[in-house]
């Protein structure tokens, strides 16, 4: 009993409780016991974490489904997407390609401009094998980093073959007289994206 | 320095090319030259080496030769989308004059001016376009402004 009301007066008087217990008097004594009972109405248990953002996530707690289960719903999707695969049953596909150092996301007769000469002749059709996602209106295949040559076949036709307007570069140092321009011309290659197939060989 | 006041231009390609086959855009090319002046002795030489050849592999292109007294030799390239394009070929040699037809047939005849983005699409959402609620509960979309009786009762 003593021992906690010592600590309540630490607590109340904010100085060490070796200081107090040093000089404990009877009445000194009473007089903290009510000054800490009309200060604090309840005692908080030791440890105690108020209940803020930091404490606690503010959502409803998640419950994750059974392991078990899930795998039984995974199987049940990957059936379904064969299905739809095999079956055709696909609108418009569109994939997501690494080209040119670059991802896009193209569909079937798309064009994209590629600040560079490629290998290729003009009217040439080329095939893009970088296939990060390809995706239709019900589900999307998730390369882990790639989808496989086998399951997806993006073609691709070379339609132009050109230069970019020219660029001015330009240097220009102030009250030094010093200037150089320079124009830069780069190729360019535009390219039209013919076919999206996805073969249904998925596991 | 910015670019941001030059013309410009979205990607584009004449009449959905390469969508079923591929057809080249360039029509016709004249070889406009002099016979006898030294600025269109390369195009003579061209005439010379490479011109049959390239009409024969070319069957789709027009080439015209047009001795003509002219300081100036040039070539000029009309395209199917009626484009013509005139560029002056003085003192090149042959090889640079073969580089330039080539660059001219892979061309479409489209003004070469800044593209403001480097692709095109006709069906830009396939799964449809991205809004804050998908892949969210639906309860999320519905706010009620009316209390209901249990609510009123606690409160």
């Amino acid at each position: 009993m003593t021992a906690s009301v010592v600590r309540g007066c630490g607590q109340l008087l904010r100085c060490p409780s070796v200081f107090c217990k040093g000089y404990l008097r009877p009445g000194f004594l009473n007089y903290a016991a009510l000054c800490h009972q009309s200060s604090q109405p309840s005692k908080l248990p030791v440890g105690y974490v108020p209940e803020t953002s930091l404490s606690k996530p503010p959502w409803p707690e998640v419950k994750l489904p059974d392991p078990e289960e899930e795998k039984k719903q995974n199987i049940d999707v990957v059936h379904k997407v064969n299905d739809l695969i095999a079956t055709g049953q696909y609108g418009r596909l569109f994939a997501v390609v690494h080209f040119a150092s670059r991802q896009w996301k193209v569909t079937n007769e798309d064009l994209i401009l590629i600040e560079n000469h490629i290998d290729a002749e003009c009217g040439e059709r080329i095939c893009l094998e970088k296939v990060l996602l390809v995706g239709s209106e019900n589900f999307s295949l998730i390369g882990r980093p790639l989808l496989g040559k086998d399951l997806v076949r993006v073609e691709a036709t070379v339609i132009e073959k050109t230069e970019c307007s020219p660029k001015v570069h330009m240097v220009f140092w102030k009250r030094h007289r010093f200037q150089k321009k320079k124009f830069i011309v780069q190729p360019q290659t535009v390219l039209r994206i013919n076919s999206i197939e996805v073969l249904p060989n998925l596991s | 320095m910015t670019s941001r006041g030059t013309p410009s231009r979205f990607l584009k390609s004449v009449l959905q090319n390469g969508v079923g086959r591929y057809v080249c855009q360039l029509k016709r090319l004249s070889l406009v030259f002099s016979k006898d002046s030294a600025n269109s002795l390369g195009v003579r030489e061209f005439i010379e080496d490479g011109v049959v050849d390239f009409a024969r592999q070319n069957p789709g292109i027009v080439v015209y030769v047009a001795p003509e007294k002219c300081s100036i030799p040039k070539i000029v390239a009309e395209y199917l989308n009626g484009t013509v394009k005139e560029e002056p070929v003085n003192r090149k040699t042959s090889e640079e004059i073969r580089q330039l037809i080539k660059k001219l047939s892979d061309q479409s005849g489209l003004e070469v001016i800044r593209i403001r983005k480097p692709f095109h699409t006709d069906s830009p959402s396939i799964q449809g376009q991205w809004h804050p609620f998908v892949n969210r509960s639906p309860s999320l979309r519905v706010q009620r402004f009316v209390k209901e009786k249990s609510e009123l009762e606690s409160s």
